[in-house]
């Protein structure tokens, strides 16, 4: 029983969640040691329930969860609904909904269960069977949530959505000359998506386009973010010797710009491992998606793997100024019991896909 | 095949990722690192200037002046630094150091030590720069009201932020800063987004000593917007000079506009000592003096009215066909409710005989309106009291506006569970028991009169008058109107008139007094009227607190208004 149990495992997929929470963990304790709140050991906390919803996530197995993946994705449009009326107000953004003691972010939940239903969806219908309707259907399920969650407002979470729908529609087999039309299309309609956007949210674009225009507000972050992950050179300061991240200099320290305490301690060495590591867990999603034969299993990997990699790439990109300033959490690395959870049980889908590969 | 595409697009991405990393970190590495070093790059915002104020000919009543404040960045600081500083500011180290703990809104933001020094001490600090690592002084605007005390109540004041406004305006660093000034009072505080500009900001990169190499980026700040308001300066600094130490208001509008022309309260205060950082104690001292100088007695407060009012109750009594134009009382100087109750005098001991309706406006005979009271309940009073704005907000740009008192007996038998007596709608008629107006509410009455029931809403700022309802008029007969208008013509030009001390000679006006009874102290006095009688231009309320007799102390006051007046608006228009 044991035995088969760990046949199931997929271990380059443990080892790299593993390795990269121990990473968050030790970066979250450096970076706010200096502040109340213990938060490397409330994160700990969270890793710990990550971990065991991972593991349990196969007794259910994915095929439930695809199966109730509309249900799933109204359950979660409905809690971002909720969030627009009645959520917390935090840092002027209402991301939060209060549940007893615990709080949760419904935008995370939705950009999984908007994986599912889009894998399930997708995964229904052959592409050479009314494609048009599907691609368009495809598109309506992407747009609500990402609507939502940009009205709350949260740039950054809302964009996440796109990656998902273009990789979901490739994989899918989509009309390669479509998909180019559609990034095209998308460009066009970029400025008039323009006038939804919040007035800080217009403002962290413009001075992305250019730092100048604002001393002050983001391009202060933004600077100071790319000194200290710049400062760090090629060996880093040393841990827990960073000073800028450390003073105060960057804000969201052991959250959102965590990835700048890495990089100023550790350097570009730090780095390459924290890339290493993520090319890891990508290339164990990569065996997973390859080894199963359900196509919706592999719609689903696929989907969560595009999730964890734009985050990674925008969070990553925005502290050496490639990417705006944009919200996101550094996947497994960040602090935050939310972030962790989720992306705990978007991989124990792919952890149950892996234990499910072959039904024969 | 579309896998392999996704899977290379994913390792791009990662080999993108780290060739950034790659150039920022061991390219340029050293270079951030320089910059790190002691952080070299700092943040000076730079706080925009605040819209200046003029009055309706274009006078300043709000601006700015320059100012030297003495900052210090801590952590340029060496050992000298905080003696040096404690001998040329005569203060003590330790109180040098507690000022430089005030929370900071960037790091390596300068403190502020002492804001606006003197020149003296400004180029005194300069010469000492060497020893005084850290010090710097730098200039920035203070709000400054060069008039004073003259219409210091309209124009309000500012103040420095507080923590719990801060954190409420978090989002709008653009407009609010950990330093920054917000409106407290008056057109300052409800125009605070208008006259409030954008904040700049300049990104320098120092060297290890703190001293500026270049800048790397900067905005300038965008000052606020200037503002006009309806006073007429001249005037209202004619209007302080008359009502010279005595308290009170004294206001005058535009009929065709409805502006206000003066809106002057006393005791005034002198709003420059909410900004001067010296001037704690003068700060103190209005706040615990007595005579309340900072309460804008226009508008704030309400007080009982007096014969004024005998207006609204000859209009109720009309309009309610308990009198005529044609209606005699007799006045032999007192007056019995009851052949047992105690008699209540006229002003005028001596009786003032047989009196028609517009002799008893003329000379205020309380026996007429005692017996027109007697006809009247309370709650019609009442009634006609609210339909000339009396007991109402009058929706004006100023702050803590009063609506007054207009009771009637569901009001008392809320408050005193008690039933309303007659004898007290005998006093209600008079303008006495529990009624209380701001001498503003008195204002729009005597407008609205003057423009014959049209609705009347007094204006501060210029072209403000935008969303107001046409030709909203006053539910009353035109030809009540009339008579009240000829009643208060002989009120001044009459030589039986309580107000015939307020006549010109230029032309013709219409008025009313009122002396309202306010134990144990001396009476207030109340004058309120409209100019020209035939064609009316203006409308005034004059209300001197404790004056005395209102026939005395506000014409005077009346007649010298309206003579400035005149030559600014009739004589060199002519």
């Amino acid at each position: 029983m044991f035995k088969k149990w760990l046949k199931d495992l997929h271990w380059p997929l443990i080892i790299a969640m593993l390795a990269l929470s121990a990473l968050g963990i030790l970066f979250i304790y450096s970076s706010s040691y200096r502040d109340p709140g213990e938060f490397q050991l409330r994160q700990l906390f969270w890793a710990g329930i990550g971990f065991a919803i991972f593991f349990l996530m196969p007794l259910l197995g994915y095929r439930t969860f695809l199966s109730s993946s509309y249900l799933l994705y109204a359950i979660s449009l409905v809690l971002l609904l909720w969030v627009d009326i009645a959520g917390h107000t935090r840092l002027g953004a209402q991301r939060w909904i209060g549940i007893g003691p615990f709080v949760i972010q419904p935008s995370e939940f939705a950009k999984l269960s908007t994986v599912l239903a889009l894998a399930n969806f997708l995964g229904s219908h052959h592409s050479w069977e009314k494609e048009n309707r599907i691609i368009l259907g495809a598109i309506a399920m992407t747009m609500v949530p990402m609507f939502l969650i940009m009205k709350q407002p949260d740039l950054g979470s809302s964009l996440l959505f796109v990656p998902i729908l273009v990789v979901l529609l490739l994989l899918w087999g989509i009309r390669y000359r479509y998909l180019i039309s559609a990034v095209i299309l998308g460009a066009v309609a970029a400025p008039f998506l323009w006038v939804f956007l919040k007035e800080y949210q217009k403002k962290r674009i413009l001075v992305f386009l250019n730092p100048q225009m604002d001393p002050l507000g983001s391009g202060y972050t933004a600077i100071q973010s790319k000194i200290a992950v710049g400062s760090g050179g090629f060996w880093g300061k040393g841990f827990m010797q960073g000073t800028q991240s450390q003073l105060n200099f960057v804000p969201e320290h052991h959250t959102d710009f965590i990835f700048c305490v890495l990089g100023e301690e550790w350097g570009f060495l730090g780095a390459v491992l924290l890339l290493f590591l993520y090319g890891y867990l990508f290339h164990a999603l990569f065996q997973i998606l390859t080894h199963t034969t359900d196509f919706k299993a592999k719609l689903l990997t696929a989907g969560i793997l595009s999730v964890i990699f734009a985050q990674v790439f925008i969070n990553i990109g925005m502290t050496i100024g490639m990417m705006p300033i944009a919200g996101l959490p550094l996947p497994f690395v960040s602090y935050g019991g939310s972030s962790f959870v989720s992306i705990s049980i978007a991989l124990g889908l792919a952890l149950s896909v892996h234990k499910e590969r072959s039904i024969f | 095949m579309r896998f392999i595409i996704f899977r290379i697009g994913i390792y791009l991405g990662l080999g993108i990722l780290m060739s950034g990393l790659f150039y920022t970190q061991v390219i340029q590495g050293s270079y951030y690192h320089t910059l790190g070093d002691k952080n070299r790059i700092r943040l000076i915002p730079l706080e925009a200037p605040r819209g200046r104020v003029f009055d309706r000919q274009g006078k300043l009543l709000a601006t700015n002046r320059a100012a030297y404040d003495l900052v210090v960045t801590p952590e340029d600081m060496d050992k000298e630094t905080i003696p040096s500083l404690a001998r040329i500011l005569d203060l003590s180290e330790k109180e040098i150091r507690e000022r430089l703990k005030a929370p900071r809104e960037y790091p390596f933001a300068p403190a502020v030590v002492q804001e606006d020094v003197t020149r003296e001490l400004a180029f005194l600090v300069e010469e000492h720069r060497p020893e005084l690592s850290g010090v710097e002084i730098l200039v920035s605007g203070l709000r400054n009201y060069p008039q004073g005390t003259t219409g210091s109540h309209v124009i309000g004041f500012i103040g420095k932020i507080n923590r719990e406004e801060y954190l409420k305006t978090r989002d709008n660093q653009d407009q609010f800063g950990l330093n920054s000034t917000i409106g407290r009072a008056g057109i300052e505080k409800l125009f605070d987004s208008e006259l409030r500009g954008w904040r700049g900001g300049k990104q320098i990169e120092v060297n290890s000593r703190g001293k500026m190499i270049r800048v790397l980026s900067e905005r300038d700040p965008e000052p606020g917007r200037d503002m006009t308001v309806t006073l007429d300066l001249s005037l209202q600094q004619k209007v302080m000079e008359l009502l010279g130490d005595k308290n009170g208001s004294v206001m005058m509008l535009d009929l065709a506009t409805e502006e206000l022309l003066v809106m002057a309260s006393k005791p005034a205060f002198d709003p420059n000592f909410f900004v001067s950082p010296s001037a704690a104690s003068e700060r103190l001292a209005y706040l615990n003096d007595k005579a309340s100088p900072l309460l804008d007695r226009g508008v704030s407060s309400a007080y009982p009215p007096g014969s004024v009012f005998k207006l609204i109750t000859a209009l109720a009594a009309l309009d309610t066909d308990k009198i005529n134009a044609n209606s005699h009382f007799f006045c032999s100087g007192q007056y019995r409710l009851t052949p047992n109750s105690i008699p209540r005098k006229c002003w005028f001991a001596r009786g003032h005989g047989s009196v028609s309706i517009y002799q008893a406006i003329e000379r205020s005979c309380n026996v007429f309106f005692y017996n027109v009271g007697k006809k009247l309940s309370a709650d019609q009073i009442s009634d006609y009291s609210h339909r000339f704005g009396l007991g109402e907000i009058v929706p004006i740009e100023a702050t803590n506006i009063s609506a007054g008192l207009v009771p009637n007996s569901a009001w008392k038998k809320k408050q005193f569970k008690e039933k309303w007596y007659q004898g007290e709608t005998l006093s209600f008629a008079i303008g006495q028991s529990y009624l209380l107006t701001s001498p503003l509410q008195i204002l729009r009455m005597t407008a609205i009169i003057a423009k014959d029931g049209l609705w009347v809403e007094p204006h501060l700022v210029r072209n403000a008058k935008e969303k107001r309802i046409p030709d909203r008029r006053v539910d009353i007969k035109k030809e009540y109107l009339q008579i009240l208008k000829k009643g208060m013509i002989q009120v001044v030009q009459s030589n039986y008139g309580t107000g015939q001390l307020a006549r010109v000679d230029f032309g013709e006006m219409a008025a009313k007094t009122g002396t309202a009874q306010a134990p144990p102290k001396v009476a207030h006095a109340w004058m309120t009227g409209y100019f020209p009688a035939d064609d009316p231009k203006v409308a005034f309320t004059v209300f001197v607190e404790h004056g005395g007799s209102g026939g005395i102390a506000s014409a005077g006051i009346v007649k010298g208004m309206l003579q400035q007046w005149e030559e600014t608006y009739v004589q060199k228009v002519a």
